[in-house]
C-alpha cells in the first residue's frame, strides 16, 4: 500500500507523512530529515546540467581571482567584480570544501586497500579507517547539500515580513466558506505563534453568523515572507457541515477561500505623496471639529493615481486606523509595483510553485477525508485537526513547498544559463 | 454619586416630555441570548427612538462589555456565545443610557485618544479625532528642533489651556519623556478628571493641572511658572448662534463653556493670543484648533493687535478643512 502511494506521489520526494490522531502538543519528528531529502540533493547534484553550470560558476570565481589579481582595471570594473566574487563566495568555498573532503577519503580508501592483513593491529586499524571513511562520506553527502542550496538564487524580498489576508469565498446557501476562513485565519495565527512572529490585526471582518468574512493581519519576524509566500492562492475545504440545514442532507459540501500575501516594505521603498490621497473618514462629511460627536473612527484612504484602497476600522482612534491603513496601502502598492518586476524577471521554464493563477486551487482541506493535499507538490498529509493548528505539520508541509521551489528556481537558472552559453564538456563530480 | 444624579435627571429629562408608553425600554428576556442577538435587538431599537449612529452605539457597547475596545478587535465566536445573565443586564442598563441621547463615551466612560484609553464623564468635553493631529503637530515640531526653543540642558515645559480631559497633555508627556506639561481650565470637573487620567496613565509626575478661568484670571496664568516653550489649545470655538443646532448627544449632556466661542466663535481664542507673548520663551509656539472659517480672521486679528505674535501658517485636518493655527513669538 505504502509504494502504491509513493507511485501515485511526488516522484522525487517521497513525503506521506502520517500523523497520529495523538492530538496535544507538539509532536516533534526525529525520523525524516527537515529540508533537503538525501536523495533530493544527490538527485540534483547528479544532475547533468546543474554539473555543468556548476562548473561554470567556479570558473568564472577563479577567473575573477586571477583578474583581480593581475589585470590593470578601472576603480568601478573593479568594483563590479569585486562584487561578483563576494555572490560567489558562498558556492566557492563549499565546493573547495567538498574538493578537499574528497581527497581526503581518497587518503583514507588507499590506507585502507593498502593494509589489509591478519594481524590484530592491522583490524583495529582497519576498522579505524572504515569509521572514517564513513565520517568523510556522510560529510561530503551534508556538504553537497549545503553546495546546492548555495547555487539557488534568493528571493530578495524573503527576509521581509508580511501583510496576509484571508477572504472567504463564495456559494449559494450556508456559511461553509465563512467558517473555513475563520479557520484559516486560526491556522495562520498559530503558525506565527509557532515560528514566534508577531501577529498584528488590522481588520477583522466577522461575517453575519459567525465565521469570517475577512480579515488583514501584519506577520512580522524573520524571513516571514520565504515561509508565507507559496500560501498566497485559492484554497479549497470539503467537508460534511456539523450544523444547519445542509448537515441533514449529509452531503459533502465545497467551499473555498483565498489568501493573500504581500511583502510589507520599508518606510523608503514606496514613497507616497500626500497630494495623492483622499482620506475618507465621518467627518469628511459635514461640519467637524467640536460641532460633531461620534464613534465612527473609520478611515478609508485612496491612493487617486492607481485607484488602490485601503481602509480600517480596527481601533477607537482614528489616527491609529489612518495609520494602519497607510501600512496596508503601502504593502499594496508595493505589490503592484513588485508584480512589474516579477514579470520582467521571468524566463521560459515557469516555476511550479506560485505562477498558478488565482482561481486555480493550490490545495485542498478534505475534513471528512480526514486529508490535506497541495496541488502543486501533491504532498498529502493526514490528522486535519492536528494540521490546522498551524504547528510542526504546516511548517513541514511549507518546507516541502520551499524545496520544491529552490529546485525549480535552481533548474531554470541553470536551463537558462545553459542555454545562453551552450553545451560544454565538463567532467561530472558524481561518485 | 455625581455622576449617577447627571444621568438619572437627564434620562428623566430625555423623557419627561413624552407620554409613559412611549418611554418602554425593551424587556431584557428570560430566556438566555447571544450577544448577537442582544446587538440586533438594540440597533433596531435605537433606530426605532432615532438614536444616531444605532449600530455602532450598541456594537462600541458591547465590544466594551466583552473586555474589547472594538466589536471588530473580538476574537470570532464569541459573539455567537450566550451572555450571561450579568452580561446581558449590564448591556441593558448601558443601552438605556445610550437611549437618552448620552454619547457612548459617557455610557461606557471611557474612550481611546491616539495611544491613551482614558476616562470619560459628563459634562467634560470629550476629545475629537481633529484634536489627534493637533498633538501630532506640536510632536513634530518639538522632536524636529530638541534645544533651540528653551536653551541647552533646561527641560521644556508645554502650556495647555483647557485641558476637559486631559487628552492633548497626556499624549504630550507620553510620546515625550524630557518634557513637563501644565494644564488649565475653569471646570472643577475638567480638573479633576485630567488628574485621574494623569495617575491612570502614571504621568502624574510631570503635570501640573489648575483651576483657572483664562477669561476672567489671566494674570494668574503668568505668575504660575517660567516662560514655556510650547502654548497648546483647543479652545471653545464654535459660533454662538450655532449652538442651537447641536445634537443631543452634545447639548444635552457637553459642557457648553467648552463649546461657545461668542459671537464670532473667537472670544477665548483673542484671550489666548494676547496672553501668549508673556507666558511663551522668544521663539516659542503657540498651537491652535479652530473652526476653518477662523485662520484668515485670526491672522488679520494678529497682526493687527498682538506685536510680539507672528502668523507662521496655517494647517489642513485630514478631511482638508483649515484647522489648526501656528504662531510663533518674536521679541
Amino acid at each position: 500500500m505504502l509504494s502504491h502511494r509513493s507511485i501515485r506521489l511526488c516522484r522525487l520526494c517521497n513525503r506521506v507523512i502520517y500523523n497520529s490522531s495523538a492530538g496535544r502538543g507538539w509532536r516533534t519528528r526525529h525520523d525524516a530529515p527537515r529540508r533537503y531529502c538525501h536523495r533530493d540533493a544527490g538527485d540534483l547534484h547528479n544532475n547533468e546540467k546543474v554539473q555543468r553550470f556548476l562548473l561554470q560558476v567556479m570558473e568564472e570565481y577563479g577567473h575573477l581571482g586571477r583578474k583581480l589579481q593581475h589585470a590593470r582595471l578601472g576603480e568601478s570594473e573593479r568594483k563590479e567584480l569585486h562584487r561578483r566574487q563576494a555572490e560567489l563566495l558562498p558556492v566557492a568555498s563549499v565546493f573547495q570544501s567538498v574538493r578537499a573532503a574528497l581527497e581526503e577519503l581518497e587518503e583514507v580508501v588507499s590506507f585502507l586497500h593498502g593494509k589489509v592483513g591478519p594481524r590484530e593491529e592491522d583490524e583495529q586499524m582497519a576498522q579505524l579507517l572504515k569509521e572514517e571513511e564513513a565520517q568523510i562520506s556522510h560529510r561530503i553527502k551534508s556538504l553537497r547539500k549545503d553546495l546546492i542550496q548555495a547555487l539557488v538564487p534568493s528571493d530578495p524580498h524573503d527576509s521581509s515580513n508580511v501583510l496576509l489576508e484571508v477572504l472567504s469565498g463564495r456559494t449559494t446557501g450556508g456559511d461553509i466558506c465563512q467558517q473555513f476562513s475563520s479557520e484559516m485565519f486560526d491556522l495562520y495565527q498559530g503558525y506565527a505563534g509557532y515560528k514566534n512572529w508577531d501577529f498584528e490585526v488590522f481588520n477583522y471582518t466577522p461575517a453575519e453568523y459567525g465565521g469570517l468574512h475577512h480579515a488583514a493581519v501584519r506577520i512580522a519576524g524573520e524571513n516571514v515572507y520565504r515561509h508565507l509566500k507559496h500560501e498566497g492562492g485559492t484554497h479549497r475545504v470539503q467537508r460534511i457541515p456539523e450544523v444547519g440545514l445542509s448537515s441533514r442532507m449529509q452531503r459533502i459540501h465545497t467551499g473555498t477561500m483565498t489568501v493573500v500575501v504581500l511583502p510589507q516594505p520599508l518606510e523608503f521603498d514606496v514613497s507616497i505623496d500626500p497630494k495623492d490621497l483622499r482620506i475618507d473618514t465621518f467627518r469628511s462629511r459635514g461640519a467637524g471639529g467640536q460641532s460633531v460627536n461620534t464613534t465612527d473612527s473609520a478611515v478609508r484612504i485612496v491612493h487617486l493615481p492607481t485607484g488602490t484602497t485601503a481602509e480600517c476600522q480596527q481601533s477607537r482612534s482614528q489616527l491609529q486606523n489612518r495609520e494602519t491603513a497607510m501600512r496596508v496601502l503601502r504593502a499594496r502598492l508595493y505589490q503592484s509595483i513588485m508584480g512589474k518586476e516579477t514579470a520582467q524577471r521571468h524566463t521560459a521554464r515557469k516555476q511550479q510553485v506560485g505562477t498558478r493563477s488565482q482561481s486555480e486551487r493550490i490545495r485542498t482541506y478534505n475534513f471528512s477525508q480526514d486529508r490535506v493535499t497541495d496541488h502543486r507538490t501533491g504532498y498529502v498529509t493526514r490528522d486535519i485537526k492536528e494540521f490546522m493548528r498551524g504547528g510542526e505539520a504546516l511548517d513541514d508541509l511549507i518546507s516541502n513547498l520551499l524545496e520544491h521551489g529552490d529546485r525549480e528556481t535552481l533548474l531554470e537558472l541553470v536551463e537558462s544559463s545553459s542555454i545562453l552559453k551552450g553545451p560544454e564538456s565538463g567532467a561530472g563530480f558524481s561518485d | 454619586m455625581k455622576h449617577s444624579l447627571t444621568s438619572l435627571f437627564f434620562l428623566e429629562g430625555g423623557c419627561g416630555s413624552r407620554a409613559a408608553h412611549t418611554c418602554s425600554v425593551p424587556v431584557l428576556p428570560a430566556a438566555s441570548i447571544t450577544a448577537l442577538e442582544a446587538l440586533d435587538l438594540w440597533k433596531r431599537h435605537f433606530e426605532e427612538r432615532g438614536v444616531a449612529e444605532p449600530d455602532l452605539s450598541s456594537q462600541s457597547i458591547m465590544a466594551h462589555l466583552l473586555g474589547a475596545k472594538t466589536i471588530e478587535s473580538l476574537e470570532q465566536g464569541r459573539l455567537s456565545e450566550s451572555l450571561s445573565r450579568d452580561k446581558a443586564e449590564q448591556m441593558w442598563e448601558l443601552c438605556t443610557r445610550r437611549l437618552s441621547r448620552m454619547p457612548v463615551q459617557y455610557v461606557i466612560e471611557e474612550w481611546d485618544f491616539r495611544d491613551l484609553t482614558l476616562k470619560m464623564r459628563p459634562p467634560v468635553f470629550i476629545p475629537r479625532p481633529e484634536t489627534e493631529e493637533l498633538v501630532e503637530l506640536v510632536l513634530t515640531d518639538l522632536q524636529t528642533t530638541p534645544e533651540t526653543r528653551a536653551g541647552a540642558g533646561a527641560q521644556r515645559t508645554c502650556l495647555e489651556v483647557g485641558c476637559g480631559s486631559g487628552a492633548i497633555s497626556l499624549s504630550l508627556l507620553k510620546s515625550l519623556p524630557q518634557i513637563k506639561a501644565i494644564a488649565l481650565d475653569q471646570s472643577q470637573d475638567a480638573v479633576d478628571l485630567t488628574r485621574e487620567n494623569a495617575f491612570s496613565l502614571g504621568l502624574q509626575d510631570r503635570l501640573q493641572i489648575h483651576h483657572i478661568d483664562v477669561m476672567k484670571d489671566a494674570d494668574a496664568v503668568v505668575s504660575l511658572c517660567d516662560p514655556v516653550a510650547a502654548l497648546v489649545s483647543n479652545p471653545p470655538y464654535l459660533f454662538s448662534e450655532d449652538m442651537a443646532s447641536l445634537e443631543p448627544e452634545i447639548l444635552r449632556f457637553e459642557d457648553h463653556a467648552a463649546l461657545d466661542g461668542g459671537d464670532d466663535g473667537l472670544k477665548v481664542i483673542r484671550q489666548i493670543l494676547t496672553l501668549a507673548p508673556k507666558i511663551l520663551l522668544n521663539h516659542g509656539r503657540v498651537y491652535l484648533e479652530v473652526d476653518p472659517r477662523h485662520p484668515p480672521l485670526i491672522q488679520q486679528w494678529v497682526e493687527a493687535h498682538v506685536e510680539e505674535l507672528r502668523y507662521v501658517r496655517t494647517q489642513h485636518d485630514i478631511t482638508g478643512r483649515p484647522r489648526f493655527c501656528i504662531l510663533q513669538k518674536e521679541k
